[in-house]
């Protein structure tokens, strides 16, 4: 007869991080699609060359530290196929090959694997890897942007211009850059004749995305919701139209941004709470980077939100089950000081 | 008459199992030919054995006497010869002193003298010298709590059983429900208070229904809903009073007494019986016929397993207690002790053998922890050796070990045992 030996409790939810990552990858899904089929086998090509750079990177990474080759195995939990994908996700389609595969290798052995691989990473490993590309091959990243070959349907009339966007900005920089928009929410919410990074220009797929994720409780709804509204409501008040709430949120990489990095448990606070003021303050700093930088910026808020959520933590913390509240804190020190007084009245006087 | 309850926000909901053996009836067990009777089957200090190898005692005997206060009474559970005083192990970790009486078969019964009136005073009286302690579990003796130092208002009954798999209270409830409440109300009698309140999970209606119409007691209908059962949860569900970090149930005016308390002190007072017996859940997937059984302190594990019909070939985990809190066991060579309410046999499907992975940050440990910890934190300052960080970020000795956080983890992180490492280096710091 064996005997087992296990930690209490002896039985487990059914929830593990292979199973969170792999309901990510779903919830990934339609965007993936959306994408590759908007922006055709440059997209598809992207995305194949990143999943697998940040696998292969992973993998070597571990080798290189001698682990052995089963326990990587058994242990893979799919976050590499994650940050590869999310990766790709946030680039344009036409940029070269090299730069989702560099980046992706940057993204896992710098950002996460250095730093010890899954849980222990600072910032999130996409965001950073996408940073990263677009400052050290910004020549080819900013050179164009190709339209997708899906055209608007239902193009706005002011722009004039009939289908597809001209190349060379997406919505977002029009916006920003004051020269108005060029197509209506439907096309900025479908995506259909918007320029822009592989995953984030159809709304519609992250939103089904966030929804599944959501349903299936790996991330909670208020918090890509915070995140957005507050962004949305910050450009209004900046450019001080209430009007320019709808694009603001739908252009961009605000959703893929939102829903999918924002909310990445590694590099978001730890309690429910803390979450709330984070997504909120990321909304502030996403409105105001755009405002004051005319680009697209959400991924540094994101990155630079990153880097305070330690402090988040630190000082974010939920009370204790039956301690007072602050204010009961101080309802107590005051009645305690009261009572010492009503006790030795004198020393007061002496005072 | 049932009262309305709060409703506490944290917690998981977890398979409760317990249909395995909710519907058996709680089965006399026979009488083994040996009993082990440890001497530490409660909080404190062990007792002091008052028999000697050789010995012939009868069932019902007492074996060794409480040593201090804060201490229990132990008595024979058979009648027979007593052939050995010896140290075993106990299931978690540590030894303790057993006596081990060989059955003559008669089985010949002794009891206490007669009460005489019942007051207070002789309740109390009656359960220190019955050597009854907290049953569900914890086993402080129960005539320490019955004399409280501040006012108390209010007692408990909790009969909330929310451990997965465990029914021997609700049996208890359902086929003993006078002699519960009569237990009950002569505990409320010794602490002078008016109101019991009898906490029962909403998975057990019929012992709701039961409770319902009993004279002179509330019943508390609680949501399904771990750690329920946990003492300050417990409470807050029941009269909405929070227990401040540190202090007892008694300072928010309650005591709680577990349902297999009362009814031994039902016994004690009523029928003059020590405390020789106790009713146990023994189920799991890996055993054949899951039973409530009513079985001697003493009686070994394996001889309860074999009334059960024996263990599957799956056989996998042995769990002494419910899955949540309780100990795995080495083998099945340990003894029921009085706070013993279940003998778990898991198959690998129901026992959790994944090895931890990396914390992901995920933040369930912490949305669910009945006392709003931080466990996250606190492994990872545990596991950094900085137990003081543990302590004040993560709020290590706040912690009630009652693994919630571990049960939703999706890394499968260790957090109980970190938590019990950090209170460890703590208390050998001081
Ligand atoms: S539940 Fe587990 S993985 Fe999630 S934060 Fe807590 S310890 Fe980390
Ligand atoms: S930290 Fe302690 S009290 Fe909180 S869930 Fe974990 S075991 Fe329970």
């Amino acid at each position: 007869m064996k005997y087992l030996v296990s930690d209490s409790p002896h039985i487990r939810g059914k929830r593990t991080t292979r199973g969170i990552m792999l309901d990510v990858l779903i919830a990934l899904l339609p965007a993936t699609v959306v994408g590759c089929v908007y922006f055709g086998g440059a997209a598809v090509a992207s995305i194949a060359i990143s999943v697998a750079a940040a696998v292969a990177s992973e993998v070597v990474f571990r080798l290189i530290k001698r682990e052995k080759i089963q326990d990587i195995l058994r242990g893979f939990d799919f976050t590499s196929v994650v940050t590869g994908l999310l990766l790709a996700l946030t680039l344009p389609s036409q940029a070269p090959w090299y730069v989702p595969m560099l980046s992706s290798v940057f993204a896992i052995v710098v950002v996460k694997m250095l730093f010890g691989g899954t849980g222990k990473n600072l910032v999130n490993p996409a965001i950073t890897g996408r940073v990263f590309a677009f400052i050290a091959f910004q020549s080819v990243m900013v050179s164009g942007w190709i339209a997708p070959s899906m055209i608007a349907i239902s193009p706005v009339a002011v722009s004039g211009a009939s289908g597809s966007v001209s190349t060379g900005a997406t919505q977002l920089t029009s916006i920003l850059g004051g020269t108005g928009l060029t197509v209506s929410n439907l096309d900025l919410f479908l995506g259909t004749g918007v320029a822009g990074c592989i995953g984030e220009t159809c709304k519609l797929a992250l939103l089904i995305g966030g929804v599944y994720l959501v349903v299936r409780r790996v991330i909670k709804w208020e918090y890509p919701v915070i995140y957005i509204v507050v962004t949305g409501l910050v450009a209004s008040a900046i450019g001080k139209d209430i009007g320019l709430f709808v694009p603001s949120i739908l252009s961009g990489g605000l959703f893929l941004g939102a829903i999918f990095m924002a909310t990445d448990y590694v590099t978001s606070p730890h309690t429910r709470a803390a979450n709330w003021i984070y997504m909120a303050l990321l909304g502030v700093v996403t409105a105001a980077l755009r405002a004051a930088t005319k680009i697209e910026v959400v991924s540094f808020a994101i990155l630079l939100m990153n880097l305070l959520v330690p402090l988040f933590n630190a000082y974010i913390r939920p009370r204790t089950f039956g301690a007072p509240s602050f204010v009961g804190q101080m309802k107590a020190k005051l009645a305690a000081a009261r009572e010492k007084r009503a006790q030795n009245p004198d020393k007061e006087d002496a005072q | 008459m049932k009262i309305k309850t709060k409703f506490f926000a944290r917690g998981v909901h977890i398979p409760d199992k317990k249909s395995l053996s909710s519907g058996c009836p709680i089965r006399e067990l026979p009488a083994p030919e040996t009993v082990a009777i440890a001497l530490s089957q409660h909080i404190g200090k062990p007792a002091r054995p008052v028999v000697t190898v050789g010995d012939v005692v009868e069932h019902g005997t007492l074996i060794a006497e409480a040593d201090g206060a804060v201490s229990a009474n132990v008595f024979a559970s058979v009648s027979g010869k007593v052939i050995a005083i010896e140290n075993r192990p106990l299931p978690r970790g540590g030894t303790t002193d057993c006596v081990v009486i060989e059955s003559d078969g008669k089985d010949s019964e002794t009891t206490l003298p007669p009460l005489g009136e019942i007051t207070p005073e002789n309740i109390v009286a009656r359960i220190r010298e019955a050597g009854i302690v907290g049953m569900g579990g914890a086993g402080f003796p129960t005539a320490v709590k019955m004399s409280p130092k501040t006012p108390v208002d209010t007692l408990i009954i909790n009969g909330a059983e929310c451990e997965p798999y465990l029914t021997c209270d609700h049996r208890l409830m359902i086929e003993k429900t006078d002699e519960l409440v009569d237990g009950a109300k002569l505990l409320a009698k010794a602490l002078g208070v008016e109101r019991i309140i009898f906490a029962v999970e909403l998975n057990k209606p019929d012992a709701i229904a039961k409770l319902d119409v009993c004279e002179g007691v509330l019943v508390a209908e609680l949501r399904k809903r771990y750690p329920m059962g946990s003492e300050k949860h417990l409470i807050y569900s029941c009269t909405g009073r929070r227990v401040p970090p540190g202090k007892l149930p008694a300072d928010v005016g309650v005591i709680v007494e577990n349902v297999a308390t009362a009814f031994a002190v039902y016994e004690a007072v009523r029928l003059n019986k020590p405390l020789c017996d106790r009713v146990m859940t023994v189920s799991g997937e890996g055993v054949n016929e899951p039973a409530n059984l009513r079985v001697r302190l003493g009686t070994s594990y394996r001889y309860l397993l074999d009334a059960c019909g024996g263990e599957t070939d799956d056989a996998f985990a042995y769990i002494a207690g419910g899955p949540m809190m309780g100990a795995t066991l080495l083998s099945t060579d340990f003894h029921t002790r009085k706070t013993d309410s279940g003998l778990l046999v898991l198959t690998a499907r129901q026992a959790s053998i994944s090895a931890p992975t990396a914390c992901i940050h995920c933040g369930r440990c912490a949305e669910v922890c009945p006392m709003h910890l931080l466990p996250m934190d606190i492994d990872f300052y545990t596991l950094a050796g900085d137990y003081d960080g543990a302590r004040d970020r993560g709020g290590a000795l706040n912690c009630i070990e009652c693994g919630t956080c571990a049960y939703v983890c999706p890394a499968n992180r260790a957090l109980v045992q970190s938590i019990q490492m950090c209170k460890q280096k703590l208390r050998e710091r001081r």
